[in-house]
């Protein structure tokens, strides 16, 4: 129990840190902030023009598309917001970068991911947030299971980063393939999933694991299932743990890069 | 001009030395062409309908490989010249003989080109797999090819201004991620124009982005004649528009370069 509150004491002081940091680039995070939120509005909107010419789509109407991209968005800023580096792993890994990140008293991993937190992720976190309680309307119940969920998405998609990012001990310059996988994984998550069928379906509760963002946690919302929210967390757990074993799988393969490195 | 000929032949030269890296982008054309299929094949099913907003879904399918294959094809233009600004090295290309929003001009389109031909040719088999070859007109694709370089100069006009904002902002990469989610909704890369509500369309068919993105794809997959008259139309206008404001906008901002030697 004492390395669980000494590391979310960790964790605490490097969000404290980073915001910091961010901040003292306030325009630059500010604008970065606004325009993650309004990329993310624009999407909104096109659902919402794509359901007024369309109704429903295999039984799903334009209140489930948001509460799917609130979700989605929300999780995803949160992962990053936090946890930044997940998504610069693959470059930290081919660079040699990991060097300084070895020397400290503490588990690689979850200290390497602390150590920064994306700008644009803010904008993401708050968007979910803010369009799930205007457009949705939740009562107190389906908000907190909705804020719960954001957490399982967004243990899922560190995971999933880690899992990505990590193919760079195997492969070398993984950054493309990583990226591509990344966003192969939020595309999918962001649309409807009743769209999918047949081996596809198998493939997104596998590989690219996005029915655990798109399908059980609106589903779960939906009809307030606790059942669902559960597989959720479950199938985030899993790809968590899938990352970790592939990243301290990799890390035996590790070859120091000689860098010499400054971390203030 | 033949000096930016060049430069433009250079650029898909150096580009072809990443050219695993163009492919490993075709990846995710892959995937979104595969989604939106399903997404339209739901939704003719479920409206009973044989035509949407007057394509059938081959020629739906199709039409998102254009539109996804121009989107896609887009080189970094804002942030180029976003780095040049900030970096300084805009005052290193003013000593050379040669004029700095032309050579950004030639270096990026070459390097368009050859994504845009790349993307297309996976999109196209990819749409060969699902949906199987469009009735292509002759007359159709010849204009298509006259829309597509108007469309990719007028997005590098307005890809530069954002660049050249860089002499007044701390960061231009919100400005840049707007524009490109403008250009995909209200451009038509996702939806056809004709499924917009009757209002929007209106305002639609006039601002610069059907121009980049729906009247290419449009006239690729129908081969309409009017339509192609009204984009080229409206790309000419729109070009010329923001040649005009990059002229005073760019003037404006040399005043603001300091450099000295060293």
């Amino acid at each position: 129990m004492n390395w669980l509150t000494s590391y979310l004491n960790l964790a605490g002081a490097y969000i404290k840190i980073n915001t910091k940091s961010l901040l003292a680039y306030r325009g630059a995070f500010i604008s970065q902030m606004v325009a993650m939120f309004i990329n993310d509005f624009v999407w909104i909107a096109f659902w919402c023009l794509f359901f007024t010419r369309f109704p429903v789509v295999k039984g799903w109407g334009v209140n489930d598309v948001i509460t799917l991209w609130a979700i989605a968005a929300s999780g995803f800023g949160l992962a990053h917001m936090v946890m930044g580096n997940a998504l610069m792993l693959p470059g930290i890994i081919m660079k040699g970068e990991l060097d300084s990140w070895l020397l400290y008293p503490r588990a690689v991993l979850p200290h390497l991911l602390l150590g920064r937190s994306s700008a644009s992720s803010w904008g993401d976190a708050l968007f979910g947030i803010v369009v799930y309680a205007v457009f949705v309307k939740p009562d107190l119940p389906h908000f907190c299971l909705f804020l719960a969920l954001i957490c399982s998405v967004a243990v899922l998609f560190v995971g999933f980063s880690v899992f990505t990012g990590s193919l760079a001990f195997f492969m070398g310059s993984a950054d493309s393939v990583s990226t591509q996988l990344r966003i192969a994984m939020i595309t999918f998550s962001t649309y409807p999933s009743p769209i999918f069928q047949g081996f596809v379906k198998i493939l997104l509760f596998t590989l690219i694991p996005a029915m655990f963002v798109s399908h059980l946690p609106v589903s779960a919302l939906r009809h307030m299932s606790m059942t669902e929210a559960l597989y959720s967390f479950a199938g985030a757990l899993a790809v968590l743990i899938a990352g970790v074993i592939m990243f301290y799988t990799g890390l035996g393969r590790y070859e120091s890069g000689n860098l010499m490195e400054m971390r203030g | 001009m033949s000096k930016y000929f060049y430069i433009a032949l250079t650029s898909i030269r150096s580009k072809l030395a990443y050219f695993r890296e163009i492919g490993s982008k075709t990846i995710f054309l892959f995937v979104v062409l595969y989604i939106f299929l399903c997404l339209w094949r739901v939704t003719f099913a479920e409206t009973n309908q044989t035509t949407l907003g007057g394509l059938s879904l081959k020629q739906m399918l199709w039409y998102l490989v254009v539109t996804e294959s121009i989107i896609m094809s887009l080189p970094p233009i804002a942030t180029l010249v976003d780095q040049d600004v900030r970096t300084g090295t805009l005052a290193m290309q003013l000593v050379r003989p040669m004029s700095y929003p032309l050579n950004m001009l030639a270096s990026t389109s070459g390097e368009r080109v050859l994504s845009f031909v790349i993307n297309f040719i996976v999109g196209s088999i990819i749409a060969l797999m699902f949906v199987g070859p469009l009735d292509l007109q002759f007359q159709g694709f010849v204009m298509f090819l006259l829309l597509l370089p108007l469309s990719f100069a007028l997005d590098f006009t307005i890809y530069f201004l954002i660049g050249l904002a860089a002499f007044w902002l701390e960061d231009t990469t919100g400005l840049t991620l707007i524009y490109s989610r403008m250009t995909m909704i209200l451009g038509g890369m996702l939806i056809p124009l004709e499924l917009f509500p009757e209002g929007w369309q209106q305002v639609l068919r006039i601002l610069p982005f059907s121009a980049i993105v729906y009247g290419p794809a449009r006239i690729f997959v129908t081969g309409d004649l009017s339509l192609f008259l009204s984009i080229l139309a409206q790309q000419f206008v729109a070009i010329l528009l923001f040649t005009f404001v990059i002229c005073i906008v760019y003037n404006t901002a040399l005043k603001r370069v300091f450099s000295h030697g060293g």
